[in-house]
């Protein structure tokens, strides 16, 4: 099966870190030129990107707070200047502050709602701005399965998360006559940084769940994002893809 | 669905409904009489010289010139909130005749009977339902076009 | 072949008419024709009736008109042409005296407009055009005379004055005539000052919507002659009908109207006369620049120079041809279906003599003009006093 993503331009947001680097590395794999943002993480962006290059296509790391509005509109205005166009938004930058909601406090509970919901809605816009008026894009949106069902302790997260499904349904409703795909992926349980802060006995409480046994890697995650980022899925959007070896059916 | 055609529709299907399908592809197609060559714009599935049914798209450059204009300040049903709206009777390249809503390259100020323009494809973009029209603009004016699928 | 024949005629009064029914403003003018013709209702032989359906609430007007003439069960159909409707019974009733069938017919041209609600006017205001390809696009009735003015204007310098000149004569004669909606006189300036419609007309370029009712009663020769003691029959000599494309992107050109120059030349030659025979005239100002083509398309002036036509006062009474002198459209107001009817009750009486002050002086032969929509329907009449 050949992708055709040969010469599309693409954005990944949190794409110094796991998920998101494999994303960007799949997409330059597969002949994209990859933009990514990180927030602290400039090495390992930096690192991406010498990756990226290495494979022959044109890479780009920017320091932005996905939670700016400015700074989204101001990063695709880049790309589309140093790439010629862009073709591909992969929204996957997010962060987790569990906490029981008696003991959440306001910035808990903001901060999440800004990184995970306002970011992707920053990054979905400024996209759409750009897909909408050549008639092209590809959005991909990595939510969760926690954004499906109620963790204990993740009242912010199952929001942000869960938001992100329904915003994801109503612009691919908007967006779809101007042959705009926009898809979600929701991965249970995978193996990045972010996992390592999670105490041993979630990550067993998590295995159990699966049906397979194991966790997912990023690079399984990166194989179903490009999938709905290339023309062989475009008949399909608004659509919800988990991807967490049948940890929640 | 030729129901997608104008910003009200009063025919919801036509043989040449896929004139609206084109159209949303950013294509502006007339027709062609497969027995006789007869070609004109808007299609028509009933050749006028020659009677046959067999006819087949083709598509136009979109290039016209204009014939005539007004500009309606006391608008019908459903358009009340375009009002007031420059309409344009375009002479086509390639045949026929048609009419449309002046777009947002042409001022008021500059329409001239034997003027070039452009015919060009456009989408509602805030109805529920997918809507397209075509504009009438500068010559050079184009689609944003989209790149044909790539399907492996 | 024998001759058709005038000998009734009626008229009731154009306006915004809540008084009265459709039935109502037809028995009106009906009364009055029978009355002017003498005639009582045992010596018709069928009625054709003129209405455009789709502004009344009452479907099917023509059964509920023969209901309340008391004329059941005498034969009756409707005929429809927009607003060429008047014209298009005229014709039929003409074509059933003439085959035998029917030697005596009534023609009765009623309509009431204002039993719609704004919105639906409206509505009906955006398909009167062709609605697959332009009404999608918010075309309206004056828009799209409005696109003929703006041609004629670039290709013959025709000026926006000299069409409001055509609304400054017909209300000129209008507020002289005690049948119209607009019974006063109107100036340039005011004219000019008056809301835009569409690009280049303004409210005082377009007629308006009335309702109301005229009457004609048609006999086959002898009959008429029998029945009209007087001896005051007015003859319909000559007629013409063509159709256009219903559609102003297949028309050859947006600067007169090809079916008024076929309908005319058929109405001539049948009747034997020329345009410049013509001495009172009646037609279809449904906006300015329609007079003014039709001057050019009833050969009474050239091509491009209907402008000239009305800056010289040659269609006033004592020019060269007097037209609209009823007020036209512009002035008494247009109840579609009646306006045809409404037109020839003009000419006849004009070519009776009973005119009074709007009387044209030797008016012998004279015509009407009745077109449907934009032209897709036109009918020529010519009438003779002998």
């Amino acid at each position: 099966m050949d992708l055709g993503l040969q010469g599309k331009g693409a954005i990944v947001t949190g794409g110094s870190l796991g998920i998101g680097t494999a994303v960007a590395l799949e997409l330059a794999r597969e002949g994209c030129n990859v933009a990514v943002n990180y927030r602290r993480h400039d090495t390992e962006a930096k690192q991406v990107v010498a990756e990226i290059v290495k494979m022959g296509q044109k890479g780009m790391a920017v320091q932005a707070d996905v939670s700016s509005y400015d700074d989204a509109q101001k990063m695709v205005e880049k790309v589309v200047e140093e790439f010629g166009h862009l073709d591909i938004m992969v929204c996957n930058a997010g962060i987790t502050w569990d906490g029981v909601i008696w003991k959440m406090t306001e910035k808990q509970w903001d901060q999440v709602i800004a990184v995970n919901l306002k970011g992707y809605f920053n990054y979905n816009k400024a996209a759409a701005l750009v897909f909408k008026d050549q008639k092209y894009g590809k959005i991909v949106n990595i939510s969760s399965i926690n954004g499906m069902r109620g963790k204990f302790g993740q009242a912010n997260y199952a929001a942000s998360k869960g938001g992100e499904i329904a915003m994801s349904k109503s612009l691919a409703r908007e967006l779809g006559r101007f042959n705009v795909n926009v898809n979600v992926v929701a991965p249970g349980m995978v193996l990045t940084d972010m996992m390592e802060a999670i105490p041993p006995e979630f990550k067993n409480k998590a295995m159990a769940e699966t049906v397979v046994g194991r966790f997912a890697t990023p690079e399984d995650c990166a194989h179903l994002v490009a999938f709905l980022c290339s023309d062989l899925s475009r008949h399909v959007t608004g659509e919800v893809i988990k991807i967490d070896g049948g940890q929640y059916i | 669905m030729f129901s997608w055609f104008g910003k009200v529709s009063f025919v919801p299907y036509s043989k040449v409904s896929d004139f609206a399908v084109h159209l949303k592809d950013g294509r502006l197609m007339g027709s062609k009489c497969k027995k006789c060559g007869y070609q004109t714009m808007p299609p028509v599935a009933d050749c006028p010289a020659c009677m046959s049914g067999e006819f087949e798209f083709v598509e136009y450059s979109g290039k016209g010139t204009l014939y005539t204009w007004t500009r309606i300040d006391a608008a019908p049903t459903g358009f009340d909130d375009e009002v007031p709206y420059a309409l344009a009777v375009v002479d086509m390249e390639g045949g026929g005749r048609m009419v449309g809503w002046f777009g947002d390259t042409i001022k008021e100020e500059q329409i001239k009977i034997g003027m070039e323009v452009q015919l060009v494809p456009q989408i509602f973009d805030e109805t529920e339902e997918i809507k397209v029209y075509y504009t009438v603009e500068q010559p050079g004016t184009t689609w944003g076009k989209a790149p044909p699928p790539h399907l492996g | 072949m024998s001759r058709v024949g005038v000998i009734g005629i009626g008229h009731g009064r154009f306006g915004r008419r809540s008084d009265a029914t459709v039935q109502e403003l037809a028995f009106e003018a009906f009364r009055a024709a029978m009355e002017d013709g003498g005639i009582e209702r045992d010596a018709l032989s069928a009625t054709v009736i003129a209405a455009v359906p789709e502004y009344h609430k009452q479907r099917s007007v023509a059964g509920v008109v023969q209901e309340y003439l008391n004329l059941n069960p005498l034969p009756s159909w409707l005929t429809e042409v927009a607003c060429a409707s008047g014209s298009a019974a005229i014709r039929t009733a003409w074509m059933a005296i003439q085959s035998g069938l029917h030697p005596v017919v009534a023609v009765i041209g009623c309509q009431k407009m204002t039993e719609l609600s704004t919105a639906e006017i409206l509505a009906l205001m955006g398909r009167v055009g062709e609605v697959q390809w332009e009404s999608v696009f918010g075309t309206t009735f004056p828009g799209y005379y409005a696109m003929f003015a703006t041609r004629h204007m670039h290709e013959f310098g025709t000026t926006r004055e000299q069409l409001l000149q055509v609304a400054v004569k017909n209300h000129h004669y209008g507020a002289m005539n005690e049948n119209a909606l607009f019974r006063k006189e109107i100036t340039i300036e005011k004219a000019l000052a008056s809301d835009p419609v569409a690009t280049p007309f303004c409210v005082y370029d377009c007629c308006a919507n009335a309702d109301g009712a005229a009457v004609m009663i048609l006999a086959e020769e002898s009959r008429a002659k029998e029945l009209r003691k007087d001896g005051k029959i007015v003859w319909l000599d000559g007629l013409g009908c063509a159709t256009a494309s219903m559609s102003v992107l297949k028309r050859e050109n947006l600067v007169g109207l090809p079916s008024a120059k076929d309908a005319a030349e058929q109405a001539y030659r049948m009747a034997e006369v020329k345009p410049g025979d013509i001495k009172v005239a009646d037609v279809h100002d449904c906006f300015t620049i329609a007079e003014l083509m039709a001057y050019e398309d009833l050969g009474f002036c050239e091509k491009g120079r209907g402008g000239k036509f009305i800056e010289e006062k040659r269609s006033y009474i004592g020019g060269d041809v007097a037209v609209n002198v009823d007020g036209g459209l512009k002035s008494k107001g247009h109840p579609i279906g009646a306006t045809g009817v409404s037109m020839a009750y003009e000419i006849v009486r004009q070519l009776r003599g009973e005119c009074g002050k709007r009387q044209v002086p030797n008016a012998d032969i004279g015509l009407t003009h009745n077109v449907g929509g934009i032209g897709q329907y036109c009918f020529v009449n010519v009438y003779r006093r002998d």
